[in-house]
């Protein structure tokens, strides 16, 4: 697993060469925007159930076939095990967001799973759907442009524009998952 | 590679469970010092052969030796350094310990290397570092924090 920085000593290792001013500058820029990163993170952290219930939930509904006797997400056995992956993807997505790196989002979550879902029969374009959605939703959570009460509570928050940034970067993991399934 | 994030993060995946607040502090309370961390770290990037060529000189002081033994004498301690500017920027002993420690008791003592003189030489850069003329009071103690864990896992 790496992040921010271990990426940076890596790609300097294969060099042999220490790590200079000019690489340290990106290194800064992360650091100055720890408080930010953080907030980000608690932005997820604090609706986890809320945003994986309400991406499942808005697959269900755009495929109602899925509860029905034969749907993939009937009975309620197989809806649970879709709520616990959602999470299960989120908590990934937390920690890529708070290394300020992938690497743990694809070797411990991505690595394998498209595989395991054609396996296990689940299908593959109603997953990425509620990834879709969990996208959106996290998004709009940590930018807090999302409809109503206010959604976190953090070091920035009431100001969720300074977000924007590690939003993008948020919902770049996001993207990283969706590729992973396509 | 070992670093404050990945640490921390290694505990939560064994858990199963989110970054809690106690792991966000931890990671704040390590980013807290990285100003300090990375101007040591750029410092010595910057000086890294002029440091390396001081130390080799300080150890092999006047006699006449061997030049091709001194070249490597002071590719080795280059080696180290750069593992520790490393250290400094992950703000972890992850690299030191992977890539410098692993394994250094083995090859040292099958090429009958004098680790005596490497620890001279560390101890010799931890001395000369000046506050303020080389870096500040709080870099300097990072810097010489990771050579003290080197000359330890020397001696």
């Amino acid at each position: 697993m790496l992040d921010a920085f271990s990426r940076a000593v890596v790609s300097a290792d294969s060099k042999g060469v220490p790590i200079g001013t000019e690489d340290l500058a990106a290194l800064r820029q992360y650091v100055a925007d720890a408080n930010k990163r953080i907030d980000a993170t608690l932005a997820i952290t604090q609706n986890v159930s809320c945003i994986a219930a309400d991406a499942v939930a808005g697959m269900v509904c755009e495929n109602t076939g899925m509860t029905q006797p034969g749907g993939n997400c009937y009975p309620t056995r197989r809806m649970a095990a879709c709520l616990r992956d959602g999470e299960i993807i989120l908590r990934y997505v937390s920690y890529a967001l708070l290394a300020g790196d992938a690497s743990v989002l694809d070797d411990r979550c991505l690595n394998g799973l498209k595989e395991t879902y054609l396996a296990l029969g689940v299908p593959l374009s109603n997953a990425i759907r509620a990834v879709e959605i969990m996208k959106i939703a996290t998004v709009a959570i940590m930018t807090e442009t999302n409809t109503g009460r206010k959604m976190f509570e953090g070091i920035n928050s009431g100001s969720g524009a300074q977000c924007k940034e590690i939003a993008a970067e948020a919902a770049s993991y996001f993207d990283r998952v969706i590729s992973a399934l396509s | 590679m070992k670093s404050a994030v990945t640490t921390v993060l290694t505990v939560a995946d064994a858990a199963g469970r989110f970054p809690s607040m106690s792991d966000i502090e931890a990671v704040k309370g390590s980013l807290d010092r990285a100003a300090a961390r990375m101007e040591a770290a750029e410092k010595l990037a910057a000086g890294i052969d002029k440091v390396t060529a001081d130390a080799v000189d300080a150890v092999y002081g006047k006699g006449s030796y061997d030049q091709a033994n001194k070249d490597k004498c002071s590719r080795d301690i280059h080696h180290y350094l750069r593992l520790i500017n490393y250290c400094l920027v992950t703000g972890g002993t992850g690299p030191l310990d992977e890539w410098g420690i692993a394994g250094m008791r083995e090859v040292i003592r099958v090429q009958v290397l004098p680790t005596a003189a490497y620890i001279e030489a560390f101890t010799h850069i931890r001395e000369r570092v000046c506050v303020p003329r080389d870096m500040s009071q709080q870099a300097a103690a990072e810097f010489k924090g990771l050579l003290d864990y080197l000359i330890n896992a020397l001696a």
